[in-house]
């Protein structure tokens, strides 16, 4: 198990290496210094204290995406809904946060739960239609992404709107919020908020559930060999559906740490890009909970201090995104990664 | 993986710390930024124009010019980029767009240094209530007059049949540009002696500025039903229109679309020099840009103040070549056009009875 775990690591390592060589030649190809353009990401994510927290705020929704993904992947279940999780996670904190005027200890924790359990109801339905007709989960997610973004689309202009705009609902109360002055103050203004305390949190319950739990090893049974698996006595049908619930529940949450935490509204035709993302934090995380979190914090990072590199060097936006992108690619390919690696070591035996 | 995973975060830290020491700051000429919004910087609309504006004032009065594109379209994405501008020394800061409205509400007040011109929108604080500080301005256009000489051009030229109209997202300036255009149409079927009608089905919202499959879809679906002419104002939906009519057009069929914010004529070219685009309804959004950065430059920028650029101030209307529209349709159009810039005409910027 320990060498399993270093030789993982090494590989996701030699992924980002990859991926950051790949963005490096593309920055030369456009004529640029890659090491001004590293040297402008870095200082760009983690310059100052506040951009420190803007980075770990952007990271933010990526744990909790990329550990739903990851999660379901135990379970040999591919959860491409995430987006549309977060989606109806988000919609239904905003609504719980801008329907009461309770206290903030209530109203709060009330809001979370709220998103939890939207999102877990947003993972069951693709996860009962999966084990219960065989409906390829893939396919069904990515319907519940759409049924999610044209929800928003009707219930928040027609129950949320804000008082001057038909795109957005209105401002969420700092009762509602994830965003608290402290924390707010201590990253001198940065969108750092509770939810990423949530999130280390998730991190910990989801290892413990995976790695210590009765239910994480029937879940992880299923998804090595569904067949074998109920040979041994294991529903894998219930299996299926919890995993997707609580694979739904974190990228749920994700959506209350973005919509109530990041942002302060919710804005309709919007697809949130983390829901996506989440597959590739997922992969480069090797599908491990801190695994995910680390890649998480690192895609945070390169996202946040992307624009710094834009306003410091010539290299455009475009390019910019498209070298994210490319080191991203390169991260999520470990599994090829994996397979030279083996080959390598195969051949050194081989060559002894 | 934790202890390995702490690893990776003490070398960043330590990288950080190692490449925070050198910053030179920019010398003392303007340096002009720019945040995009929603949708591409080639979206032949709001970004395009602003940054029209924005290069020929790098150009002309020899400016430092910059966009950056956020990675979403959350204040929060909004207020990071504004700052990455603000730390590389570019302290003239244009956003355009409503939804910039909150972000330079607070930037204001955060970079009391730089200065903000928020195109089509006025900052709060999300309530609604303007406050534009000493450092801002913030520009309007009357798209109602522009969708109204829009459907006057419209009119005049094709004289009889249907039209169509398809929007973004139902927000206010996109319907200002429809309800405009009904109006434009009405005026010209009163006064003008033409005979084309609008029926409530061929006016649509699709729903967002970037579905451009959508909006061939919906163009399809209007020429289908017998639709000469189709306004679009609808950033990349507008994009899928114009190319169905493309396609519809080389195959030999009449069909016309009307494009907005910037003259989007050569967008529509097909066959080497034809256009399927009629006209389009114009907010002169590059000139208002380059106007801020020249007055700027002069020092005298009109810091605290809301300018609306409309067919008075020569802010909106159709562009000053059509090659589609005839020498009398021109003529007559202008005639119009003047009546609404001395005020004989008035266009209404509400929906009244209107459709939608």
């Amino acid at each position: 198990m320990k060498m399993e775990l270093n030789k993982e690591y090494v590989l996701a390592l030699i992924a980002v290496v990859l991926g950051l060589l790949a963005g490096a030649i593309l920055m030369m190809l456009t004529g640029n210094n890659p090491l001004q353009g590293y040297y402008f990401l870095i200082r760009g994510g983690l310059m100052s204290i506040e951009r420190v927290g803007n980075t770990l705020a952007t990271a933010t929704p990526l744990i909790f995406t990329g550990l739903a993904v990851a999660f379901a992947f135990r379970t040999g279940l591919f959860n491409i809904g995430a987006a549309g999780q977060m989606l109806a996670g988000g919609l239904c904190a905003t609504a719980i946060g801008l329907s009461f005027a309770w206290p903030k200890v209530i109203l709060l924790p009330t809001a979370v739960l709220g998103a939890l359990i939207a999102g877990a109801l947003w993972g069951f339905v693709p996860g009962y239609l999966k084990s219960r007709f065989n409906v390829h989960e893939v396919v069904s997610s990515i319907m519940m992404n759409w049924i999610a973004y044209w929800t928003v689309y009707y219930v928040v202009p027609g129950y949320f709107k804000g008082p001057y705009l038909e795109t957005e609902s209105r401002k969420i109360t700092e009762a509602a919020s994830l965003k608290v002055a402290w924390l707010t103050k201590m990253f001198s203004g940065s969108y750092i908020n509770l939810g990423f305390f949530l999130a280390v949190l998730a991190v910990i319950v989801i290892a413990f559930i995976l790695n210590k739990t009765t239910l994480g090893y029937e879940l992880k049974a299923v998804g090595f060999n569904r067949h074998a698996a109920e040979y041994a006595g294991i529903r894998s049908n219930r299996n299926i559906v919890i995993s997707m619930m609580i694979s739904g529940a974190l990228a749920g949450l994700g959506g209350a740490a973005f919509y109530i935490g990041y942002a302060s509204n919710i804005q309709i035709g919007v697809m949130p890009s983390q829901g996506f993302d989440g597959i590739a934090v997922s992969l480069l995380g090797a599908n491990s909970p801190w695994g995910v979190f680390f890649a998480a914090v690192f895609f945070g990072l390169l996202h946040s201090g992307k624009g710094f590199m834009n306003a410091m060097t010539n290299i455009p936006p475009e390019i910019a995104d498209s070298i994210i992108a490319t080191i991203i690619y390169f991260a999520a390919t470990s599994i090829l990664i994996e397979r030279c690696w083996d080959r390598l070591k195969k051949y050194l035996r081989g060559a002894k | 993986m934790l202890k390995k995973g702490m690893g990776l975060i003490i070398v960043l830290v330590v990288l950080a710390v190692a490449v925070s020491g050198c910053f030179t700051k920019g010398g003392t000429n303007l340096k002009v930024g720019m945040v995009t919004d929603a949708g591409t910087i080639d979206d032949k609309s709001f970004n395009q124009g602003t940054w029209e504006g924005i290069k020929r004032a790098g150009e002309e009065l020899k400016v430092e010019t910059k966009y950056l594109k956020p990675g979403g379209t959350t204040e929060a994405d909004y207020m990071k980029e504004i700052g990455n501008l603000y730390d590389a020394g570019y302290k003239f800061i244009v956003c355009p767009g409503f939804k910039f409205e909150t972000a330079i509400y607070q930037a204001q007040d955060k970079y009391k240094d730089a200065k903000f011109v928020l195109i089509d929108g006025s900052p709060h604080a999300g309530d609604g209530k303007a406050v534009v500080k000493e450092n801002t301005v913030s520009i309007f256009f009357a798209e109602h007059e522009s969708g109204f000489m829009a459907g006057i051009a419209t009119a005049l030229q094709l004289k009889e049949g249907e039209v169509g109209f398809i929007g973004g997202m139902e927000i206010p300036p996109v319907q200002r540009f429809n309800w405009g255009f009904q109006q434009g149409i009405q005026y010209a079927n009163a006064n003008l002696g033409t005979n084309i009608s609008l029926k409530a089905e061929n006016v649509i919202y699709q729903g967002s500025f970037d579905n451009v499959a959508a909006g061939q879809q919906l163009a399809a679906q209007m020429y289908d039903k017998g639709v000469k002419a189709i306004f679009c104002a609808a950033g990349g939906v507008g994009v899928g229109a114009i190319n169905e009519a493309k396609s519809r057009a080389k195959a030999g069929q009449q069909v016309w679309v009307i494009g907005v914010d910037v003259d989007q004529y050569s967008e529509g070219i097909y066959d080497g020099n034809k256009s399927v685009i009629l006209t389009s309804a114009m907010k002169k959004i590059a000139q208002a840009a380059f106007d801020m950065v020249q007055a700027e430059k002069d020092g005298k920028f009109p810091g605290g103040q809301t300018l609306t650029f409309d067919a008075s101030n020569n802010g909106v209307g159709i562009p000053d070549e059509n090659p589609n529209l005839s020498e009398e349709v021109q003529t007559k159009t202008a005639e119009v056009f003047e009546k609404l810039q001395s005020g004989e005409i008035k266009v209404s910027d509400q929906r009244g009875n209107l459709i939608k």
